[in-house]
């Protein structure tokens, strides 16, 4: 009653101001950090490279015909969440461009031996009846190692204790 | 642990397994991603396949001895062996190495498996073959062939060759990218699938339907016009090679091998008067016989491009004495077939104590099938004889399973397959076999047919004595058995003298007309073959000259049956072509036969045109049109790229076709749905294009060219309006003036990849030439068929040859490699290469040592 009765007079409709007393002041917020600044364990050199062999290993299992390797890096990185309290948003990045980099590295290594990628790309393509461009078998089997991964992250941290979404 | 957890770890446990299981063995007809996509094991392995070669030492098992293989720079392999089992399986080697997919798809199309490989949607393709039974009958082939003999040797060592590079291809895991994607591999080669490659030739040069598509005609538009429209002889003759007089020395038995099938067939019940059931017969051809005719019709229509065969466009010819320079004898050859990425050709020469051959091979068969030995060199053309037959079944619904056939119900004999599909489960198939040969189809009437496919013919026996010949009588009579595909063989020798042979099988029924599906109760059945001293054939021609060009090989005089116009000899302007070129001259060297074989002049533009002129200089033509006349008054008939003349020409030829059939095709109904290749109006119907160009020049009266039911026309009346049309239809098109309308424009070629994926063939690419240019293009105005390997040999003396040769496409499948396309600038542009020598005296840059 006492909001229809404000109805009509001056200043009654200032947004947000509806009937609400004045709020107390609040200080101000803190500045806004990354929350894996404070909080990672270890230099961040460490991690990168930590990052960069399994990069490396993907790459050389990829070579070997150890198709699965990226399903198991982002099984391994969804259990090290857990225990190394990793945030998703940096685990889930780190996994997707962990497992593309590892065989794009694998292409790469090929194309650096000699090996014409290039054309086998675009035959891979048109077989599978896509655009024939290079690009879109690389995409593809780039696609492939992300999956595995994503699916293997899922998979680590489902199965590991919870301490809610992070 | 909250249910909401427990739930989310199962959802998470099934994503992963159906992932891992996704990419680990596929599902349906998705392939096993993981697998195909692993950068050093699928799909990507097939790069090394693409690297350059290099010089290298190989260990193939089965050798006897060590063999030199020396490669050119465009990969050109000679091959020089101990003896001839080690060049062939050599050469086996080399084909699995560089067409192992060109080969293993063939294979599969001719066995009835594709559906292994590319899953339901080729169920069609290979029901169909199977029911035709390329397989069978290499089968039945291998069967007779004895292991020791010299085919099965070479059959044997070639087969070896090739499973030495597919457990190479095992152990390293570089399979052709096809394989890894599909999760498919080949399996081992074997002289079976040799002789089947035999077979898919054969299919592909002389399997035709045009028996169903006259029974369409005939029952649509009534047998009198059917039979003046496509008869059996055209009205103007096309020149034969082998003119009169004939010898009719009676009638041979049929090939032992057709004979078997019909002897296996045992009459069920005594001789009895048959029951009335549906059956062909003379006159109109009943409802049943065209629901059957639209059966097989449909089902070849489900076919891939180039598995029956459409145009006869090849040319072959070789000249002695006066015409040629500097040279005993030259022979040109080059056949017209479906152009593809790679070719269906792989040039090589083997050597080896007694064998001296250089040309050009067909993977999946052992033997040089074009080329020249240390003495004679031969080309082949496509003879274009009828030798399919359709024969409707006598059958009873109170008899299933039976037919019948000379007096007495016979039973089918059944063949059971069981058909491998990717992505799902196998498929059955039951074919019914009668006397006649495979039943194709129930619907309506039960119709079988009796095709030169189903006749073995020992090919490989064959061609190992062509290669051993050092003259025309052992050329001769190597070809003496030569049964399938009927091939025109053009022959010059190292001591001046030329000739040719139309070796194959020829049916000839006891009664019946053979160009329309025959009752199969007996009397109409193949009663023999023309003996091979009659078959066309003709040795050092007082011209100097002998050219083949799939025109009727023979005069009308000739006392056999051979043919009609639509089944399907070529209308014979290539080979006219030829002969003005060549005969008469005088002195003409390799590069006068390069020049006709590049020749782009359309010799029925020439007949017609200035017809064409003189109607419309009798009308009143638009400025456009008067324009558009212009550009064909001063042409020389040729169809070169930029010429507008030359698309006014073509343009205005299906017009005038269109203008004068179409009424008669529209008031007939003629189900041209059914069959658009042999049934719609068109320049590649060569029956019309005869007729109508026979009536413009000597009838221009013909009641033809009035509609039916409309007024009177006459030939210069219908030019005027089609010429209009014409103009119209570029100026819709094209549009700008006339003379911007090159051919070029409206036409070209491609050359689509084996696989049939998109982005891996060759073009299209502007180009000049027609169907009746002896630089043949054919298909449309996206030409896919035409000359698919040329070459020229020179006899410049006593075993000394001069062999030049090039294809569109290049020796390697694999599109990584450099071998892939780098012919084609050469084939395009008119340039030739050297062949190598037959005597294995190869130059090269990249050599390998293959080692037992």
């Amino acid at each position: 009653m006492a909001d229809l009765r404000r109805l009509g007079k001056r200043g009654s409709y200032r947004l947000g101001r509806l009937g609400a007393p004045s709020a107390a002041p609040v200080a101000p917020s803190a500045p806004h950090y990354p929350v894996w600044v404070d909080r990672h364990r270890g230099p961040a050199v460490l991690w990168l490279l930590a990052w960069l062999v399994t990069v490396a290993v993907l790459a050389a299992g990829a070579l070997a015909g150890w198709w699965f390797l990226p399903f198991v890096a982002g099984l391994a990185a969804g259990v090290a969440a857990h225990y190394g309290r990793w945030r998703l948003r940096v685990t889930l990045p780190a996994t997707v461009l962990g497992a593309a980099a590892g065989w794009g590295a694998a292409l790469w290594w090929l194309v650096r031996r000699g090996l014409p990628e290039g054309p086998v790309a675009r035959e891979i393509a048109a077989l599978a009846g896509l655009p024939a461009q290079a690009l879109a078998a690389i995409a593809v089997t780039l696609l492939v190692a992300v999956i595995q991964a994503l699916a293997g992250l899922w998979l680590g941290r489902a199965l590991t204790p919870g301490r809610g979404s992070r | 642990m909250t249910v909401g957890r427990g739930l989310n770890a199962l959802a998470a446990l099934c994503a992963s397994a159906a992932v891992l299981a996704l990419f680990a063995f596929g599902y349906g007809p998705v392939p096993a991603l993981g697998r195909a996509l692993d950068p050093g094991h699928g799909a990507w392995a097939s790069a090394a396949g693409g690297q350059p070669a290099h010089s290298q030492t190989l260990a193939l098992p089965g050798l006897a001895h060590p063999v030199q293989v020396v490669f050119t720079s465009h990969g050109v392999a000679s091959i020089h062996a101990a003896d001839d089992g080690d060049a062939f399986l050599a050469l086996g080697y080399l084909h699995a190495r560089f067409r192992l997919t060109e080969m293993d798809l063939e294979r599969r199309l001719g066995e009835g498996r594709i559906s292994q490989l590319a899953g339901s949607a080729a169920l069609a393709t290979d029901k169909f073959e199977l029911r035709l039974g390329l397989l069978r009958t290499a089968q039945a082939e291998w069967a007779a062939t004895p292991r020791t003999s010299p085919a099965g040797q070479v059959l044997i060592r070639y087969a070896r060759g090739v499973n030495d590079y597919l457990a190479q291809a095992r152990s390293t895991g570089d399979w052709p990218s096809i394989y890894a994607l599909a999760g498919v591999y080949p399996t081992a080669w074997t002289p079976i699938d040799s002789l089947v490659m035999q077979g898919v030739l054969t299919q592909q040069l002389d399997y035709t339907t045009t028996p169903l598509d006259y029974a369409l005609l005939e029952h649509t538009l009534g047998p009198a016009h059917t039979m003046a429209w496509f008869p059996v002889l055209a009205p103007a003759q096309s020149t034969p090679y082998d003119p009169p007089p004939y010898k009719h020395p009676g009638i041979a038995p049929i090939p032992p091998q057709a004979l078997a099938s019909a002897q296996a067939l045992a009459p069920t019940t005594p001789p009895q008067a048959p029951a009335t059931v549906a059956h062909a017969s003379k006159g109109p051809v009943p409802a049943p016989a065209t629901r059957a005719a639209e059966a097989i019709l449909a089902q070849t229509d489900a076919l891939p491009p180039g598995l029956i065969h459409e145009f006869p466009d090849s040319n072959a010819w070789a000249a002695n004495g006066p015409v040629v320079a500097g040279a005993a004898s030259m022979l040109a050859g080059d056949p017209h077939l479906p152009q593809t990425v790679p070719s269906i050709w792989y040039q090589a020469a083997l050597s080896a104590p007694g064998l001296s051959v250089t040309g050009v091979t067909v993977p999946g068969l052992p033997g040089v099938l074009i080329g020249h030995n240390a003495h004679i060199a031969w080309s082949l053309t496509d003879t274009q004889n009828q030798a399919t037959l359709f024969y409707t079944e006598r059958t009873s619904k109170s008899r299933p399973g039976q037919y019948f056939w000379r007096g007495a119900w016979r039973r089918m004999r059944q063949v059971h397959y069981s058909i491998p599909v990717r992505g799902g489960s196998p498929v059955p198939l039951t074919v019914d076999l009668t006397v006649h040969g495979p039943v194709m189809t129930q619907a309506g009437q039960t119709t079988s047919v009796d095709w030169m496919g189903s006749i073995a013919s020992p090919d490989i026996a064959v061609m190992i004595g062509v290669t051993h010949a050092s003259d025309f009588a052992q050329f001769r009579a190597a070809l003496a058995n030569w049964r399938a595909p009927s091939q025109n063989f053009v022959y010059a020798d190292d001591r001046g003298h030329i000739g040719a042979i139309s070796a194959g099988y020829y049916p000839l029924v006891r009664h019946g007309d053979p160009w329309l599906p025959l009752p199969g109760t007996g009397a109409d059945d193949v009663a023999g073959v023309i003996p091979y001293q009659a078959v066309p054939q003709v040795y050092d021609p007082p011209s100097h000259v002998v050219a083949t060009a799939n025109q009727r090989p023979v005069g009308p005089s000739y006392p056999y049956y051979i043919g009609t116009s639509a089944d399907f000899f070529d209308p014979g302007y290539r080979a006219s072509q030829i002969y003005a070129s060549v005969r008469g001259q005088h002195g003409m060297g390799p590069a006068g036969f390069a020049s006709v074989q590049l020749s782009v002049t359309d010799p029925l533009a020439r007949q017609i045109v200035p017809r064409l002129l003189a109607a419309l200089a009798a009308g009143r033509p638009s400025p456009q049109q008067k324009a558009a006349a212009g550009l064909l008054r001063g042409w020389n008939a040729t169809m070169a790229p930029g010429s507008a003349a030359a698309a006014l020409w073509w343009t205005f030829w299906g017009d005038y076709l269109n203008a004068v059939f179409q009424p008669w095709w529209k008031t007939a109904n003629v189900p041209v749905h059914k069959d658009r290749k042999g049934l719609a109006i068109s320049p590649q119907q060569f029956s019309l294009d005869e007729v109508l160009a026979a009536w413009t020049t000597g009838d221009p009266a013909n009641p033809a060219f009035s509609p039916p039911g409309g007024p009177r026309r006459t030939a210069p009346a219908v030019m005027r309006a089609a010429f209009a049309t014409a103009v119209a239809h570029l100026s819709a098109l094209l549009h700008g003036a006339p003379s911007s309308w090159a051919w070029g424009r409206l036409h070209s070629r491609q050359f689509p990849s084996v696989t049939q994926a998109a982005g891996l063939g060759y073009g299209p690419r502007a180009s000049g030439a027609d169907s009746w240019t002896v630089n043949a293009a054919d298909g449309g105005l996206v030409s896919h068929q035409g000359p698919s390997w040329r070459m020229i040999v020179a006899w410049t003396g006593h075993g000394t040859a001069s062999g030049e040769g090039v294809y569109p496409g290049g020796q390697s499948e694999n599109p990584a490699s450099p071998w892939y396309t780098d012919q084609m600038a050469d084939w395009w542009n008119g340039r030739y290469l050297a062949m190598p020598p037959a005597s294995g005296d190869a130059a090269g840059p990249v050599r390998w040592s293959l080692r037992p």
